[in-house]
């Protein structure tokens, strides 16, 4: 039986201007990615700054320089439709990499922050 | 097989009212343009006014509630002009004029005001629960705009006028990321 389920993979950025890259593995029974978002603790920063790359399984579904900012969502969305749809990918090797780049805009003073990814799956009940 | 793939095009502007010629190219496996959208990112502002998403602040600026006017209780249908709550829409910030063309068909087939913001993004909250309106925190998810082009000729011919710079009539450094959806056979 299949049943939905969230992952969320964080990264860290601590230096202004800089890009941090990081690889994730899914779990086994995951058999489709639904949905990718974007969020962070100082979602200013990431709104303004940040860009990444988002590979699965070796696929690049969004290239370097993607903007942060068409990733999220605010509040007003309703849960349910937060994500971005990306139509059922399956996950291959299961590997998931975030490739993000911090890039001052002039409207923000940087503090380190925290970068998470969420994804919204469909997994196999373990048996 | 078909696949979506993205196409990102940087569009430096240095100079108030700068017009920019652009193109993009797609690769040669291009079947369609099936989307369109578009960012920013603000360079240099040394000299230049912060874009400021001019929000109402409920600590600062607290709007009154509606219906609480002369007209008395809500409800009766009487408080008339003082409910209209055109004092409250503020003007977004036009940043440029952005079109596209493809080489297949005559005329413009994506033309768009871009926008710093949405100004008016709290317009519709009455819950006066203090929480400050801003896009990273209350902004809807951005979408594309679905286009349908054929895109044999691999090669969008692009336009873009500044707006900024000359509504603040300084140099304004910025970039506007024009992101183009296609649709790749495999």
């Amino acid at each position: 039986m299949l049943k939905a389920t969230k992952k969320r993979f964080d990264i860290k950025i601590l230096v202004a201007n800089s890009s941090v890259s990081d690889t994730f593995e899914l779990d086994k029974n995951i058999v489709k990615v639904h949905g990718i978002l974007v969020t962070s603790d100082k979602d200013d920063l990431l709104y303004y700054r940040g860009t990444q790359k988002v590979e699965i399984n070796k696929e690049e579904f969004f290239p370097e320089n993607y903007e942060s900012k068409l990733l999220m969502s605010g509040i007003n969305v309703a849960p349910k439709q937060r994500y971005y749809d990306l139509g059922g990918v399956a996950p291959g090797n299961g590997l998931v990499k975030i490739s993000y780049k911090d890039l001052d805009d002039g409207r923000t003073v940087f503090a380190p922050y925290r970068v998470s990814l969420y994804l919204d799956c469909e997994m196999e009940d373990e048996l | 097989m078909m696949k979506e793939q993205v196409i990102i095009t940087k569009i430096s502007i240095k100079r108030k009212g700068e017009r920019k010629h652009f193109q993009i190219k797609l690769p040669k496996n291009t079947k369609f343009i099936v989307g369109v959208e578009y960012g920013g990112r603000l360079i240099d502002h040394s000299d230049a006014v912060v874009i400021r998403t001019p929000l109402p602040d409920p600590f600062t600026d607290p709007i009154p509630p509606v219906g609480t006017g002369t007209g008395g209780a809500v409800g009766t249908g009487s408080s008339g002009a003082t409910d209209t709550p055109t004092a409250f829409f503020k003007r977004n910030q036009l940043i440029g004029e952005l079109k596209l063309q493809s080489c297949e068909e005559s005329n413009w087939f994506f033309s768009v005001d871009v926008f710093a913001s949405d100004a008016n993004l709290g317009l519709g909250d009455f819950s006066q629960s203090g929480f400050p309106i801003k896009d990273y925190t209350h902004g809807n998810k951005r979408t594309e705009e679905i286009v349908k082009v054929d895109a044999e000729s691999t090669i969008i011919q692009g336009w873009y006028l500044d707006s900024f710079g000359k509504s603040q009539k300084v140099d304004i450094k910025y970039e506007v990321n024009v992101y183009v959806w296609i649709n790749v056979e495999e």
